[in-house]
């Protein structure tokens, strides 16, 4: 069960620009703005309660593995795009086509700046 | 005072206050607005910016800051009597703490998302991020320090812990074993485990087991350390999840007890002005922290919560609820120590014991309204004060590992190596306790938390002011939150330095288990790091008020003013 939902695209300000790495496509499948949402019941909203105790925060640690594993990847085969030649160019231009839809948050992600207090929560 | 009659009123604060207060500033001067984008939309990146369900954040938020500050605090405050601590729990929060909670998640809101540490940077000064960053690692080492303690106190008062507490080591091992390696179904294998969890409880009631608090120290540091070097899908996460569930039933179980019970309190509702803790006014408000206002909250919500908001307008049930539900769960820890003993003399040498005694035979007495035997609840409350305490421990071990790393990890080698840092971090706490007094480090850790509390009030002021919004409202709380914690801070200091002297002419006596010379490092050192504290703390005031009354308004004020206008 997914708890999290997928956002709609971001308000036309157009602060952020891309809202994810994902392609438009699949973007525009797993919208699911809180207006299309269901109504919600009290029944749903003790269960996602429970679930945000419980278990979101291991949800959430399985993301960031996942994400880390993703990112040593694309560290090593689009390391030029931030001045880390890692793979000869032939490679990373091989493997382009499969990170594409990563880079924008990649880059966002390794730019951001981080802090002790980023490894608490 | 009747214990039911304590929980209503304690309910009813904080609807009013999440219904009135918490709306005023949420809509008039914050301003939320569901249709503008928050980080988790703008930056979604599937891990930390997530749009998420204001229910499941509302848990996440609650479990985050439900630990063991809003039950102990309260416990230990009762030397003053009920009524002091009952008072600040009510009013710290309808005026500070829900207001330091939801005021971090949303300047992080309205700020990409930006840390603590990157926004001090920002709004304050280059060093501003140095002291906060050097500040919050001293509180980490501190609340381990802390926690620590208490639980080994709790497990020499009540023997029957011990037991439990390892069972629940297996139980929780078990169930990751099942879920992760053999993708057993997840409601099962939670059922199934809670039941063991709890059949082992009940089993360790026959299989007591004796040691020195010290013993049980190192082996609650031993576990945290584990926790700090292993993967944590192996070992942490799979422990949490059994344990929070036994921690879940003993909240609801506590406050069914209440109503079924309705104890009235036993203890006066006020002793005296000055305690050998020191004078209500400043150290009260740095006893009771969690319950009334907690810095550690201003942690989880800017990092946490606040990046993974759907829309501006679940702030308020977010950071606003779980604070106030917070605000029951240290009123029922009043209610324990308050009720749960024939006369206040009975509740001096329960506290002699520590308090997690207190709130193992207060929740015992509790759930005894429901049928549940004293021994059996005895136990299940003693493990689930451990769990409330491990759980952060194990956390706070492990980031404090990362942040020893990042510092001295490219002057000194052998830093990069997990193993060697997470134990100097470990050893480091052990010396804290082996050398202090726990209520001077309750005292410290409690200090450090509400001055972490004020720089977070202080930040969001600034913030206020020069989007050109009311600051009232955060500044006179951060105001009075600094004051009180600098000098509660310095008077604890003051007196961890006046003690060698007292000591070596013999009028006080080392705690049990110290010598002579471990007491008095042990005060020079938690002396210097109250004095450490308060420094860090003053730099970053200074250049934060500097900052504030150089403050003019910017243009964002005026946007959000015409955008909420336009609406």
């Amino acid at each position: 069960m997914r708890f999290w939902k997928r956002a709609s695209r971001p308000e036309p300000s157009g602060e952020g620009g891309q809202v994810s790495g994902r392609p438009a496509a699949e973007q525009g499948r797993g919208r699911q703005t809180s207006e299309q949402a269901p109504r919600e019941t009290v029944g749903s909203a003790i269960k996602e309660f429970i679930y945000g105790m419980a278990a979101h925060d291991m949800a959430r640690f399985a993301l960031k593995t996942r994400s880390s594993m993703e990112h040593l990847f694309i560290l090593i085969t689009m390391g030029d795009l931030l001045g880390v030649p890692i793979l000869p160019p032939y490679y990373s231009l091989r493997l382009l086509p499969y990170v594409v839809p990563q880079i924008s948050t990649w880059k966002r992600r390794m730019l951001r700046e981080k802090d002790l207090t980023d490894a608490i929560y | 005072m009747n214990s039911a009659l304590a929980l209503v009123l304690s309910l009813a604060a904080g609807l009013f206050t999440y219904h009135v207060y918490a709306r005023y500033v949420d809509q008039r001067i914050i301003q939320a607005d569901a249709r503008r984008a928050t980080p988790a939309r703008l930056y979604m990146d599937g891990v930390d910016f997530m749009p998420t369900s204001k229910h499941v954040l509302f848990g996440y938020q609650f479990k985050s800051i439900a630990a063991l500050g809003p039950v102990t605090g309260p416990i230990i405050a009762m030397q003053w009597g009920w009524l002091p601590a009952f008072l600040w729990v009510i009013l710290g929060t309808m005026f500070i703490g829900w207001v330091q909670d939801y005021t971090s998640c949303m300047i992080g809101v309205r700020n990409e998302g930006q840390t603590f540490g990157a926004l001090s940077y920002r709004l304050i000064s280059p060093r501003g991020r140095i002291t906060l960053l050097a500040f919050i690692f001293f509180y980490l080492i501190l609340i381990v320090a802390a926690f620590g303690k208490i639980v080994g106190d709790m497990m020499a008062a009540v023997p029957s812990v011990p037991v439990a507490i390892v069972a629940l080591v297996v139980v929780g091992l078990g169930a990751g074993y099942l879920i992760y390696r053999k993708h057993a179904d997840i409601v099962y294998t939670t059922l199934g485990m809670v039941v063991l969890a709890l059949l082992a409880i009940w089993l360790g009631t026959g299989v007591p087991i004796k040691a020195s608090p010290m013993t049980w120290v190192i082996f609650a540091l031993a576990f945290s350390y584990a926790g700090a070097v292993l993967p944590i899908w192996l070992y942490g996460q799979p422990i949490n999840y059994i344990s929070f569930y036994l921690v879940f039933l003993g909240m609801i179980g506590a406050g069914i007890g209440v109503f079924v019970g309705h104890p009235t309190f036993t203890i006066p509702a006020f002793t005296k002005w000055t305690i050998p803790l020191g004078p209500i006014w400043p150290l009260l408000f740095v006893t009771v922290a969690c319950g009334a206002i907690s810095g550690w909250h201003s942690l989880v919500s800017s990092s946490g919560s606040a990046r993974q908001l759907e829309k501006e307008t679940d702030a308020r049930y977010v950071g606003a609820g779980a604070m106030i539900s917070e605000m029951v769960l240290a009123t029922l820890s009043i209610i324990i120590a308050a009720a749960t003993f024939a006369s206040f003399k009975d509740y001096g040498a329960a506290l002699a014991k520590g308090p997690a005694y207190i709130f193992a035979t207060g929740m015992s007495g509790l759930l005894n309204f429901l049928g549940i035997s004293q021994e059996f609840g005895k136990a299940f409350a003693g493990a689930m004060y451990v769990i409330l305490a491990i759980t952060v421990m194990q956390l706070v071990l492990r980031v404090a590992r990362l942040s020893t790393t990042e510092l001295l990890g490219d002057y000194i080698p052998i830093m990069r190596n997990m193993y060697v840092t997470a134990a100097l971090v470990a050893i480091i706490c052990w010396a804290l306790i082996a050398t202090g007094t726990w209520q001077y480090i309750w005292t410290l850790f409690g200090g450090s938390n509400q001055l972490m509390a004020a720089l977070a009030l202080m930040l969001v002021s600034i913030w206020l002011k020069q989007t050109g919004r009311n600051w009232h409202f955060t500044f006179w709380p951060m105001l009075f939150m600094f004051a009180t914690t600098v000098c509660a801070l310095v008077l604890t200091g003051i007196k961890l330095f006046r003690a060698p002297a007292l000591l070596l002419a013999g009028k006080i006596k080392p705690p049990a288990g110290q010598t002579v010379a471990m007491a008095i490092g042990g005060n020079y050192v938690s002396g210097v790091i109250a004095f450490l504290l308060v420094l860090a703390a003053l730099v970053l005031v200074v250049d934060g008020l500097r900052v504030f009354f150089a403050a003019r308004p910017s243009a964002e004020a005026g946007a959000t003013q015409a955008s909420s206008t336009a609406d």
